[in-house]
């Protein structure tokens, strides 16, 4: 049987898509840290209860 | 007096910030949060957690050149003030954004820093968050080098190289967050991990870490997660050239996606079942699934993925010998091929538009079946090349293109 495109190319589809996930699957989020406004005030409170309740 | 009136202001306005930023809304918590900084305040803790959660929100809302120099300032003022919690999360995000910017090695300065300080100060929870941190930004420095073309399994050597110190900081992490029984953060790990072995070509591996994924996704029912477990098997189990499984694990994928609502996904599940079956060499489950991704594809105006969808129509109803069917999304193809530049695409198309001009002028111009048949016959070589691929050593299977296919040997 003939090849049909015999001469083209090898990579001249190769762009055109892949066939499944080429971008190696996908990634879990990131892992941000947080700081937070109202946690440290809470905790000024706590620290300042604590120290009043010491004293 | 109003020193007071405007501490207030200042702590209002962020917490007003934080609580849209916790529901989700980062464009308005930033307006609270660069409202705040405009009153200003004296308590330099409660500036670095308005300029780390400005620069979280901007992560979020992909503008990673605002979310790099809120995390800058957080890490200069922190450290000015020698606040050595702050600065390991400062160094920590700062890590993260500049991963996503594709400043790798300025990226493992940071979370080298975030460990550091977390071992320093006997943190294990911030060691285990520095070691993923660390894991995922050689993870994107791997895939940065040298990405299209080549197979999971045989990339260059610093690209291998990147992987496997990827795998082993997720080890490491492992490790960690196994002994502070942390599940949350050993199902992200163990996807990530999952990813890395994918790409290492350690399949089976690979398919051993996304069950784990799998089964903590279940355990706190987080169904997106869950359902890039599915998927990622899905991906793992085709290079293990068992396409039955993975056809099963893309269904699933599918269920989810509809579940869940989201269409590209869905999209995506359905393009990837439709070249399973291709696979599988049942052209007619392909076309099922290849026209519900074009749906899709059109309904998202996603020009780029409606153009693979006809490429895998015409290549799919090629095999079948429709040819009919072939030519017109060949010429489909070929039209949004040139709309949207993709050069190389459009080569294809044009090759398979002549292909099929020949077969259908061949077989109209003539009442002579035997010529007829006989090109059908050519037309359909995908079939006896498909099957080849069935006995998989599958690395070949990213280069599968549609003049592969159709080509005889």
């Amino acid at each position: 049987v003939q090849e049909l495109h015999g001469d083209e190319p090898k990579s001249a589809a190769t762009a055109s898509t892949q066939l499944f996930h080429s971008d190696g699957g996908e990634m879990e989020p990131e892992t941000m840290e947080i700081k937070s406004v109202s946690e440290y005030f809470t905790k000024i409170h706590i620290d300042s209860l604590l120290s009043g309740h010491g004293g | 007096h109003v020193r007071y009136r405007m501490e207030v202001s200042c702590l209002e306005l962020a917490l007003e910030g934080e609580r849209l930023c916790k529901l989700g809304d980062y464009r308005a918590g930033v307006s609270f949060f660069e409202a705040a900084i405009q009153v200003g305040t004296e308590d330099l803790q409660v500036l670095s957690a308005i300029y780390s959660q400005l620069g979280n929100a901007y992560f979020h809302l992909h503008d990673y050149a605002k979310a790099l120099e809120f995390h800058r300032h957080d890490l200069t003022l922190t450290r000015t003030i020698g606040d050595l919690l702050g600065e390991a999360k400062a160094s920590g995000n700062l890590g993260n954004t500049l991963k996503v910017l594709g400043r790798f090695d300025e990226a493992m300065v940071c979370c080298q820093r975030h460990l550091e300080i977390a071992r320093d100060i006997s943190d294990k929870v911030g060691q285990a968050r520095a070691l993923y941190n660390f894991g995922n930004v050689y993870h994107a420095k791997g895939k940065s080098i040298c990405w299209s073309g080549a197979e999971p399994g045989d990339f260059p050597e610093d690209v291998m190289a990147a992987l496997r110190k990827a795998s082993e900081y997720y080890e490491a992490n492992l490790v960690l967050v196994q002994e502070l029984g942390d599940r949350a953060a050993q199902g992200r790990t163990y996807g990530n991990l999952g990813n890395t072995h994918y790409l290492l070509g350690n399949f089976r591996n690979a398919v051993a870490s996304h069950e784990q994924r799998l089964l903590i996704a279940k355990e706190f029912g987080d169904r997106s997660a869950e359902r890039r477990a599915y998927c990622n098997l899905g991906n793992a189990y085709i290079f293990l050239g068992e396409f039955e499984v993975a056809a099963e694990h893309y269904k699933r994928t599918l269920q989810l996606a509809r579940q869940l609502k989201d269409r590209a996904v869905e999209a995506q599940a359905c393009y990837s079942l439709g070249n399973t079956y291709t696979l599988l060499q049942d052209y007619e489950r392909a076309i099922d699934y290849h026209l519900k991704h074009l749906i899709i594809a059109q309904d998202l105006n996603d020009r780029i993925g409606e153009g693979r969808a006809c490429w895998s129509l015409g290549n799919a109803h090629t095999a079948l010998g429709s040819h009919d069917q072939a030519m017109h999304f060949a010429e489909k193809h070929l039209e949004i091929c040139r709309e949207t530049g993709d050069r190389s695409g459009e080569l294809t198309a044009r090759m398979n538009v002549t292909d099929l001009q020949t077969v259908l002028g061949l077989s109209y111009s003539t009442n002579n079946s035997t010529l007829s048949e006989n090109i059908d016959d050519k037309m359909q070589g995908a079939r006896p090349r498909m099957s080849r691929r069935r006995s998989m050593e599958n690395l070949e299977l990213m280069n599968l293109t549609p003049d592969k296919m159709n080509v005889q040997k």
